[in-house]
């Protein structure tokens, strides 16, 4: 297999670059957040001189009294340091949140307009752990980092110059924790980050473990499986107990490292007072108060350290996200709904994947207004490649495709809508699911769509009506009933030209027979392509394409075909044989 | 007396997840009282190098009060290390012990803990409802040393000042219930903000994943519009959310603050009056300012109690589920024949069905209505037990044998089953007797083309039950499972809808061969299989209306012909 060819990722200057434009429109609420932030740090360091200021007036032998203004300041501090830190940190996290929102909506809008060849060469999980893991990754270090950062941030640096008032020489004692504090991070950030993104993936691979056995129960029990599926949940979550083991491991590691700094940086704070009362620099309530100054630091400190991980990954994913969403916008045409049915050409149509060989050569077709074309073929006939080359999704290298009348803006694809056997049930009620391909659709109009398909029924009778959760963790739905799901939208979507590829190989033999009725029914008074291996659908289309080799061998209606006694006529009788 | 439901109860479940971890909680809580006395004597201490050494200017006192205090540190510090380690082990392994409580019993043979839950709820009793349980193991001990702390707190204030350490001790219980009372909101606030947030993930990956759909039907600007909606909404809660946590967390300031102040008067008055002496005062107001910790801690391991309650409630619903069959205790013959009896069965749709399978024999079973197939499916499976009649397995009737047993010597081979991440070869043989050869069953039924076609051959890799093969692919590997299981009878519920006819015909071949002397069951309508089955039943209106060769009954059977041909 070849490299994978992974989606872009933005360099560093053109990352900030980014959070730059998301943060303009916000400078004033995050000029404000900022000076009430700043505004609180540096009211909570009153506290600590005021305190040394009530041990200095008891130590000169003042009178009781002498203490009650001191006090009062005490309180107008903690009220001041309240409001402001409040203000600060709501402002702050609204302006992160912000500013993440519009950019994880634009990494979608972009991750959306992939072309689907783009998506697939980078393999379905990058795309998908950059929408949601990179994303989450962002959202935790804007919930819990930047405002803690920015707020314990400034609490470290104006205590640093609050030490300075009281005496300078405080500044080298506090500062000998510096170089320990400095080695624990980089020994802590080298070895979390990995081990962070291990937690992760094993996390996820406990929750799909537990999907897959839950989703399948009734299998597991037939099987009888259970000893299995119980040993692999038991696995999944052994991994996930061993990575938290190593994760205490390591935190612990951390935080005693830094307890060590602590106490050095708190040793040679009281030796310097010890000396600087000894020489009479200060008194004994400025050395208590940088004592208290500095035990006043640990929490803060600590915890910047320990987010400057969150930080560290959070700009990785950055990077990651504003790759795709630093995409130019796709202008993607709107939909073409219920216009008249167009004819469909093509003509001497030829395609190759990627320079390799021609998988379609000379191909024609011409389906008249409102008729059914069916594909059929042996499998690597080149009948999905042909739907796709008449449904836009890659452009023929030889040849032309039209629709007359041609859309607006001659834009192919927004004519022409296709549904492949691969169905997806989009999680969420099934209304949703529906409305994916209507927004605007009313109840009434769902309902006629999945009547028209024969979906109501079981509709009706899920236990929240059209309002029970589907798709994924949702109300389990069985192929057919999926497959419906996908006529229904097509119904709803109402576009002048469909393309069914093998849309109903996933039934059962009663079920196909349902898909057949309900595929029919979609397709009434549109142009339609089908990709079938049911023999029966092609007998009941208006036309018949039989495809070999990338070649068109005959075509024909069901009739003139048989009547030919060629390929097509030998398919059918094996077909037909025992029917 | 109205009888309601049992509510289950969540008590039971929490204690034994905590008894089940009882000595790393003992240790975890041992070792973290430690960590938080050494904690509170770092104020202490500052305050004694102060008084003694700073005031005094005696070097000797300094350098052996410091290293006290290095002591200190150096004992607060392995404490933590050591209590936060078994305090994690006891947290991790109790939620890991949970998981799999509720896993045994989701899969337990008799079957009903998942009735009227979708998989994505059970996941998350499985996983959030079990970590929350577990929490609780690492909560406990942190409150225990919490509460510690203050004890140690109170004693030192109380052998200050009596009066200092009065106030404090009876200040901080109301200061600790105002700061409950503005948190209880925020609580439920953050957790409707998560749940929001991780549904806006859960969307984009859902969009993702489902990409292809969004192009065929240029759904793709309809989809962006749907995740900025619930992007939206996760901002509008996190913003809400955040707000209030901030104002929370400002007004936990203030209050702490304002007390800090009270202290400070109270105690300065009392240093001026001489009755406290300086050290004392700093360390007085380093204690107040220390206390704030543990209150906070015990404010937040009540909260996780209590949601580890409702946890809990929700695990023990699960665990005491109405199982679905009854267990049985009958036995089978060492070798099973392979003679299926069923006897006036009604079930659901089924009106009074009978129907004799010989051992052996291939039997078409072709339902005109799909409610009549699912209904005789169930009760053979046995994921129900019939409502009237027997399905009778060489003379015993199923419902009389262990679930697993039946299913041992039964098996039916759903027309959905899933396949299960692994690689193709680990799904096929994920049933089959240990050594067998698989090459009979793959190429029975057509699966060999399969793994042909496949980048890895049979070890490529299957994912999201089986959705990334393709329809026709899964249908054929599910069968070479069924297949390579080889149980004494065999029913398969429509086997070969996603495969084209040529490869139709030669799976009725294959089947027909590789099952030629044990009993088979195809519940169909596919011609197909229904021309080597040895006979067809025509299942109508609940019951059997037609019996004999396929080719028969289509000549003469015109309900039959009806429902074959469509």
């Amino acid at each position: 297999m070849s490299a994978r060819a992974l989606l872009p990722v933005a360099t560093p200057a053109r990352t900030l670059q980014v959070l730059r434009e998301l943060l303009r429109p916000r400078r004033t609420r995050a000029a404000v957040a900022f000076a009430a932030l700043v505004g609180g740090a540096a009211a909570g360091l009153l506290t600590a001189p005021l305190l040394g200021l009530i041990i200095d007036l008891v130590a000169s032998g003042a009178g009781p009294d002498a203490v009650t203004w001191p006090a009062v300041g005490l309180v107008a501090v903690a009220v001041a340091q309240g409001l402001l830190a409040a203000l600060g940190v709501a402002q702050t996290a609204q302006v992160g949140e912000e500013m993440l929102a519009q950019l994880r909506e634009r990494l979608v809008d972009r991750a959306l307009g992939l072309p689907l060849e783009r998506i697939e060469a980078a393999g379905a999980g990058d795309l998908g752990s950059r929408v949601t893991e990179d994303v989450a990754q962002i959202g935790e270090a804007v919930r819990e980092g930047v405002p803690a950062l920015a707020r314990y941030g400034l609490v470290i640096v104006l205590t640093f110059v609050g030490l300075a008032v009281l005496d300078w020489r405080f500044l080298p004692a506090a500062a000998t924790a510096v170089p320990i504090q400095v080695l624990t991070t980089r020994w802590y950030l080298r070895r979390a980050t990995p081990l962070y993104a291990e937690q992760r993936i094993a996390a996820g691979a406990q929750q799909q473990q537990l999907l897959d056995t839950t989703t399948g129960l009734a299998t597991v029990r037939a099987f009888r499986l259970t000893d299995r599926h119980t040993e692999q949940v038991r696995d999944r979550s052994q991994r996930v107990v061993d990575l938290a083991l190593r994760v205490v491991g390591l935190q612990n590691g951390f935080f005693g490292r830094l307890n060590l700094a602590e106490l050095v940086g708190l040793s040679a704070v009281l030796t310097t007072g010890f000396l600087l009362v000894g020489s009479g620099a200060v008194s004994i309530g400025t050395a208590s108060a940088a004592a208290i100054y500095f035990i006043g630091l640990f929490n803060p400190v600590n915890a910047v350290l320990f987010l400057l991980q969150a930080v560290q990954a959070a700009a990785a994913s950055l990077t990651r996200i504003v790759g795709v969403a630093d995409l130019p916008a796709h202008d993607e045409p709107d939909p073409v709904r219920a216009l008249r049915p167009a004819r469909v050409r093509a003509e001497g149509v030829a395609f190759a994947y990627g320079g390799g060989p021609e998988v379609l050569s000379g191909v024609d077709l011409d389906v008249p207004p409102g008729t059914r074309l069916a594909v059929v073929g042996p499998s690597g006939a080149g009948k999905t490649t042909l739907a796709k080359l008449v449904a836009g999704v890659h452009r023929p290298d030889r040849g032309g495709i039209r629709l007359d009348p041609p859309p607006p803006d001659d834009a192919l694809r927004a004519a022409v809508a296709l549904v492949t056997q691969e169905v997806h049930v989009f999680a969420g009620p099934l209304a949703d699911d529906l409305r994916m391909a209507r927004p605007d659709a009313t109840e009434e109009q769902l309902r006629t769509a999945l009547a028209r398909v024969g979906a109501l029924e079981w509709a009706d009778a899920l236990p929240d009506g059209l309002r029970t959760p589907v798709g994924s963790g949702g109300h389990p739905l069985t192929a057919v009933q999926a497959q419906q799901l996908a006529l229904a939208r097509l119904v709803l979507a109402d576009p002048p030209v469909a393309i069914l590829d093998e849309a109903t190989a996933e039934a059962g033999s009663a079920g196909a027979r349902t898909l057949e009725a309900a595929a029919r029914q979609a397709l009434a008074g549109r142009t339609a392509l089908v990709v079938a291996h049911r023999l029966t659908q092609a007998a009941d289309a208006d036309a018949v394409l039989l495809l070999d080799g990338g070649k068109v061998v005959e075509s024909g209606t069901h009739p003139e075909l048989l009547a030919a006694g060629g390929p097509y006529a030998a398919l059918w009788a094996a077909w037909a044989d025992g029917r | 007396m109205t009888t309601t439901r049992d509510p289950a109860r969540g008590g039971p479940v929490l204690a034994g997840s905590i008894r089940a971890f009882g000595r790393h909680v003992g240790l975890a809580a041992l070792f973290l009282c430690g960590h938080q006395v050494g904690e509170a004597l770092v104020p202490v201490l500052v305050g004694v190098v102060i008084d003694s050494a700073l005031r005094t200017g005696d070097p000797a006192a300094l350098l052996g009060w410091l290293a006290v205090l290095a002591a200190d540190f150096a004992f607060l510090s392995v404490s933590y290390r050591l209590g936060a380690r078994q305090a994690w082990i006891a947290d991790v392994r109790a939620d890991q012990r949970l998981r799999l409580l509720v896993t045994r019993r989701l899969l337990d043979p008799a079957g009903g803990a998942e009735r009227g839950r979708l998989p994505g709820g059970l996941v998350t009793i499985a996983t959030s409802d079990a970590k929350r349980v577990g929490l609780v193991n690492f909560a406990l001990p942190l409150g225990l040393a919490a509460f510690a702390a203050l004890v140690v707190a109170a004693v030192a204030l109380l052998r200050i000042s009596l009066p200092l350490g009065l106030l404090i001790l009876l200040g901080t219980p109301p200061m600790l219930y105002l700061v409950h009372l503005f948190g209880r909101p925020l609580e439920r606030r953050s957790e409707a903000e998560q749940e929001r947030a991780a549904q806006a993930a859960g969307t984009a990956a859902d969009l993702v994943a489902g990409i292809r759909v969004l192009k065929g039907l240029h759904a793709e600007p309809a989809a962006v519009r749907r995740y900025a909606r619930s992007s939206s909404d996760a901002l509008a809660a996190t913003v809400r959310a955040t707000r209030s946590q901030a104002w929370f967390s400002g007004t936990v300031l203030m209050v702490n603050g304002a007390f800090l102040a009270l202290v400070a008067l109270v105690g300065g008055r009392l240093a001026a009056a001489g009755e406290i002496d300086t050290g004392e005062l700093v360390a007085a107001v380093g204690l107040a300012q220390f206390l704030v910790d543990p209150l906070r801690e015990l404010g937040w391991v009540n909260a996780r109690l209590a949601q580890a309650r409702a946890s809990a409630r929700r695990i023990a619903e699960l665990l005491g589920a109405e199982p679905a069959v009854r267990g049985g205790a009958a036995a089978l013959p060492e070798h099973v024949d392979g003679a299926v009896r069923v006897r006036g069965l009604r079930h659901g749709s089924l009106t009074g069905l009978d129907l004799d399978v010989r051992p052996g024999e291939l039997l078409g079973v072709v339902a005109a209505d799909q409610a009549d197939a699912v209904a005789l499916l169930r009760c053979l499976a046995r994921e129900e037990d019939p409502e009237h009649g027997a399905v009778l397995l060489d003379g015993v009737a199923l419902a009389d044998l262990p679930p697993e047993l039946a299913r041992s010597a039964l098996l039916v081979a759903a027309h959905d089953a899933d396949l299960f991440a692994g690689t193709v070869e680990e799904n096929v043989a994920a049933a089959a007797p240990p050594g067998r050869d698989l090459a009979p069953a793959l190429a029975a039924a057509r699966a060999d083309q399969v793994v042909e076609a496949l980048p890895d051959g049979a070890r490529t890799a299957v994912s999201e039950q089986g959705r990334s093969l393709s329809g026709g692919q899964r249908q054929r590997v599910a069968l070479a499972r069924a297949l390579a299981a080889d149980p004494p009878v065999l029913v398969l519920h429509d086997p070969t809808t996603a495969v084209d006819s040529v490869t139709e015909a030669e799976i009725a071949t294959g089947l027909r061969a590789v099952r030629h002397d044990r009993t088979t069951i195809a519940v169909t309508s596919s011609p197909a299989l229904l021309a080597v089955a040895d006979r067809v039943v025509l299942v109508d209106g609940g019951r059997v209306v037609a019996e004999g060769e396929h080719a028969r009954l289509l000549r003469e059977h015109a309900r039959y012909r009806e429902v074959v041909r469509g």
